[in-house]
């Protein structure tokens, strides 16, 4: 089945080629004094103009051609995110260079990897932490020429080394190089093809090493169009425009934070607000009441825990109205998830109870009270998490793209939003099952130019009709929507010859706020089982309040009460499931998982692989 | 910004006065209530019967004193607010400031007679009230900058008896105890003229319909000088000097390695601590009208003390607040007296429910005493004073933040819903 949609003309540009640094050149000149950007600095969010902006990304620009980088080189980041990380990837565009991200928990051995595979020639680290890790390994990245740092803190030692300077020194050497050369920059940019790669965003490689996915102006340009600015996305069809607000906070170099982030911003106008941590995000989420929000189903299942956590926690009279309103909500929740995502009169007259006794300022507190507009993505989510905050009135909706497809994939749209599935395909976009497998592909012009390096990965990928493999399966719902079943490499076939799709099963153990991870065994076995991770934070709160002491991560899971707290979550889970689907044995993980570890991935996946090696023999006990 | 209370993008946001809307809107309803209150009275705009409405009794004479003496009260907890809330100096020798400024304005306000006076108009006596205590607290800080504590308390404890010990004989100014002396009245003069241009004591016509009583203007007079004290309070606690007296108050060393320079500070904090007291002694001064040396004491000084700590260390609205209660309760403890006695009189339920607690002759035991010097018990003046002291044991063990610590739990309980924290 394919489904294909015609999709209305746009004009033609009058420029010649459209890229990130033109757009965002564009709202400068068109609206200078609009703000950009705002930036927490000693307790206030101070704000950049649109004009001090692009001023900003000119000089970078001009500082990058002044270090000699050249069309087609590659200027990496390693940062949290931070306006230096948006102006220097915009500066990198506009000279016709090529932005390679890193995760800011990337460790020494995968930074040796993504600079060396991509070649980088400047490379920009936050501060110490992460000059330490190149430094490492700066033997064995022959390309890399300059490195530049925020931070100046921690540099004494490397003052007299050649390869760094700071980012003042960079803009130094920018202002100086654009006083030389006044026009040199409008030249770069006229000069830009839609071919241009534009980005290298690497996999996050939940098997094998990661990949950089080309990504060019012409994908830029398609993903703008189809995804941010695509008809009834949003409620009342208001495309997002310089009133919204978005709060910066996940990897930018990911490709949904990129696209919600820096694509949103210099196609719209959108203000970016950058989130001072991970850690401060829902205090940060409080503060800039973001309009529109794009998360990844761990931040729903980080803040669904909170809720709960705080509601059963308050005083008694806060805690019945709490729980009161928790009941309305799911009621809400589930009958607007039957609607479409739209009210009904029940509904209605349900929320004019709960809206001003429990909703609003329940929203208010979660910072999401303003949202207009909020997405989960990059990662599967539990369908009860987002029927709950569409309850609470968070018009929330799943989509489903991939890095490769510059996440053009499908969308629910409003109204239309069916929970449960990822929506139904972009208008314009070519989406089709495998009829074998049930893999899903798509052809667009979003997709990407190839991997970069790699020929083979990039034939694999792609099949000989132009369609990519996007490697998930997935089965189409009332003919217009798309339900993703599993990875398809991560589909279990047990001893039995039954097809399990584990990632529903680890999804509804994830919705118990006391489970962070968890992962199902069970290819060529008998029976299924499972590895669960306890949520550090709530299940030691629970512990305290039930009185049971504990010192560490690894004493709280060995506690009986935590083993039989977990064992009713798996019980709930198994009901929920036919029998061939249900869990027999389950362990609890010793240890916290983490990426400098190697268990998982950048973006917090479970790699399956390094996991089956590591607690091997835990498994093996399960199935003794 | 706009309905994003907590996104502040400046300093100037982040440090206004008046955050919201609706907290301007609050403050300035309640304002005009306050200046309002004079105009309660029957007859008080344009003759006859007509008036503004509301509660009446509270533009009666008593009231309206009352109301007066709660605004000087709180210019002076406000200056002390400064000196122990803001930079944690404290200080039992208020009093004395306040006596000093006191007789500042008697020399320079009064005309001459019996005692020494010198005749000058309100323009140079009331600022000079202030400044003259300021100056000498300048003189006196080197002393009390060099100790801490305990120790501090003593000092300045010693300042209140010296202070009395000076009043009580200099008779030529103060009248000695005796006989006291007369202050000067608040009329206001271009210089030594005969006829006052504004007379703020008797009553009157202003602007040609409001007709006020002299309590009336002398209520709308401390009305302004006390909102004028309290942005001044406000914006020295909101700025630099305010920071640096906090960072003192919080740990004087770490302060000073910030670079804050105590010495000057904690100077700094005296002089504005006694200008308050200064200006407010004199108006309490011209308030009650004729006074001894032996007012200026330690009891004062503890009054204005309870304020502060009662109210809230520290937080200028909890010094408003202090004021009315401290000021306010003798009154409602009166009251309420007096009610017990009509019920008492009148027979029926009430006087049952009061009876176990009222004393009402010999050989009747209750603890309030209604007919002083006959039966056993507290009469209402002791109650008072019981009542007082409990109340600051009570607030200092339960409530540290005083009135205004409860203020902000009940405003947190309704910001936190439907969560506790």
């Amino acid at each position: 089945m394919t489904d294909t949609r015609e999709r209305p003309q746009s004009p033609p540009s009058s420029r010649a080629t459209t890229s990130p640094a033109s757009m965002a050149r564009d709202f400068a000149v068109a609206n200078p004094t609009a703000p950009a950007m705002r930036e927490k600095d000693l307790g206030i969010w101070q704000e950049i103009s649109w004009e001090r902006l692009w001023d900003e990304i000119t000089t970078a620009a001009h500082g990058l051609l002044a270090l000699g980088v050249d069309v087609g080189e590659r200027v990496s980041i390693h940062s949290e995110d931070r306006p230096e990380w948006v102006i220097l990837d915009l500066a990198t565009v506009a000279i016709r260079g090529i932005t390679v991200g890193l995760y800011p928990t990337n460790p020494v051995s995968e930074v040796r990897y993504l600079l060396g595979d991509s070649g980088s020639v400047v490379h920009l680290v936050e501060d110490q932490e992460q000059a330490d890790k190149v430094m490492g390994v700066i033997d064995d990245l022959p390309d890399l020429r300059r490195i530049i740092h925020v931070e100046p803190r921690g540099f004494r030692d490397w003052r007299d080394d050649g390869r760094f300077l700071s980012w003042e020194e960079l803009m130094e050497l920018g202002r100086n190089h654009h006083e030389q050369n006044p026009d040199l920059l409008d030249e770069i940019m006229a000069a830009a093809e839609p071919d241009d790669v534009i980005t290298l965003v690497y996999t996050s490689g939940t098997t094998g090493p990661p990949k950089g996915a080309m990504l060019t102006n012409t994908n830029f340009v398609f993903c703008v169009e189809s995804v941010i600015l695509s008809d009834g996305r949003i409620a009342g069809n208001k495309k997002p425009g310089p009133d919204d607000l978005i709060l910066t906070y996940l990897p930018l170099c990911h490709v949904a934070e990129r696209i919600f982030s820096t694509w949103t911003m210099v196609s719209c106008g959108t203000i970016l607000n950058f989130a001072e941590s991970i850690e401060t995000v829902q205090q940060n989420l409080r503060e800039i009441q973001p309009t529109l929000f794009f998360a990844v189903p761990r931040i729903w299942e980080k803040l669904h825990a909170s809720i709960e956590l705080k509601g059963n926690d308050a005083t008694w009279l806060k805690r019945q109205i709490f729980r009161f309103g928790s009941k309305l909500a799911s009621v809400i929740g589930r009958e607007r998830a039957a609607n479409g995502g739209l009210d009904t009169t029940k509904s209605r007259l349900l929320d004019m109870i709960g809206y001003p006794l429990v909703f609003r300022p329940l929203l208010e507190r979660i910072g999401l009270r303003r949202a207009r507009w909020a997405g989960t993505g990059a990662a599967a989510i539990a369908p009860e998490m987002i029927t709950d905050f569409i309850g609470y009135g968070v018009p929330l909706y799943e989509l489903y793209g991939m890095t490769e497809n510059s996440a053009v994939a499908t969308n629910n749209f409003h109204g239309r939003n069916k929970v449960g599935t990822v929506g139904e395909p972009y208008v314009g976009t070519e989406v089709k099952l495998d009829e074998e497998t049930g893999e899903i592909l798509t052809r667009h012009p979003g997709v990407f130019a190839g991997f970069w390096n790699s020929p083979e990965a990039t034939e694999e990928t792609m099949t000989a009709d132009g369609f990519l493999r996007t490697g998930d399966v997935g089965e189409w719902v009332d003919g217009t929507h798309i339900k993703i079943v599993d990875r398809i490499k991560h589909i279990i076939i047990t001893s039995g010859g039954k097809n399990v799709s584990p990632s529903e099963i680890e999804n509804s153990l994830k919705t118990s706020p006391y489970v962070k991870e968890a992962m199902v065994v069970g290819d060529g076995r008998k029976f299924l089982t499972a590895l669960i991770g306890i949520e550090f934070d709530t299940t030691g709160d629970w512990a305290t309040r039930q009185g049971i002491p504990y010192t560490t991560y690894r004493d709280l899971s060995e506690k009986p009460q935590v083993l039989d707290l977990v064992s009713d979550v798996v019980k709930r889970t198994n009901e929920k499931f036919s029998s061939v689907e249900g869990i027999k044995v389950f362990r609890l993980l010793p240890k916290e998982l983490d990426h400098e570890d190697g268990e998982l991935t950048a973006t917090q996946k479970v790699k399956k692989n390094s996991m089956t090696d590591m607690f091997g023999g835990l498994i093996e006990e399960m199935y003794r | 910004m706009r309905g994003r209370p907590l996104l502040v993008t400046n300093y100037a946001d982040d440090q206004a006065m008046l955050k919201s809307t609706t907290q301007t809107v609050m403050a300035g309803l309640f304002l005009l209530f306050l200046v309002c209150i004079p105009l309660f009275a029957p007859g008080a705009i344009g003759g006859g019967e007509s008036r503004i409405p509301g509660p009446t009794f509270l533009a009666g004479a008593d009231w309206l004193k009352l109301l007066s003496e709660l605004g000087i009260f709180a210019m002076a907890a406000l200056g002390l607010n400064i000196l122990s809330g803001l930079a944690g100096q404290v200080s039992l020798g208020h009093a004395f400031f306040m006596g000093l400024g006191a007789y500042t304005a008697a020399v320079l306000g009064s005309g001459p007679g019996a005692l020494w006076g010198v005749g000058l108009p309100i323009w140079v006596w009331l600022p000079m009230a202030g400044l003259i205590p300021a100056a000498v607290g300048i003189v006196i800080s080197p002393t009390a900058v060099r100790v801490r504590g305990l120790y501090l308390a003593i000092v300045t404890l010693g300042l209140v008896f010296i202070g009395e010990y000076v009043w009580r004989n200099l008779d030529f100014i103060t009248g000695g105890s005796q006989s006291g002396r007369n202050f000067p009245a608040l009329q206001v003069r271009l210089w030594r003229e005969e006829e006052a241009l504004l007379d703020l004591e008797a009553s009157g016509t202003w602007l040609g319909f409001l007709n006020l009583s002299g309590e009336g203007k002398f209520y709308l007079f401390i009305l302004a000088l006390t909102v004028l004290f309290v942005i001044v309070a406000k914006n020295i606690q909101r700025s630099r000097v305010g920071r640096a007296f906090q960072a003192i108050r919080d740990r004087d060393v770490a302060a000073e390695i910030m670079g804050v320079d105590e010495f000057r500070y904690k100077t700094l904090a005296f002089a504005i601590s006694s200008f308050y007291a200064g200006v407010a002694g004199a108006l309490l001064a011209v308030e009650v009208g004729r006074t001894i040396p032996e007012q200026w004491d330690l009891l004062l000084s503890v009054e204005i003390i309870a304020i502060v700590l009662i109210g809230g260390a520290g937080s200028i609205s909890g010094v408003l607040m202090g004021s009315a209660f401290v000021v306010l309760l003798p009154r409602l403890v009166q009251d309420f007296g007096n009610l017990l006695q009509q019920s008492a009189a009148s027979g029926g339920v009430l006087a049952t429910i009061f009876d176990p607690i009222l004393s009402t002759g010999p050989g009747d035991f209750g603890v309030v005493n209604l007919s002083p010097g006959v039966a056993p018990g507290l009469g209402i003046l002791q109650l008072n004073t019981l009542i007082y002291g409990l109340l600051i044991i009570a607030f200092l063990i339960f409530e540290p933040l005083g009135l205004y610590g409860v203020w902000v739990r009940i405003r947190n309980y309704w910001k936190g819903w439907p969560f506790t924290y």
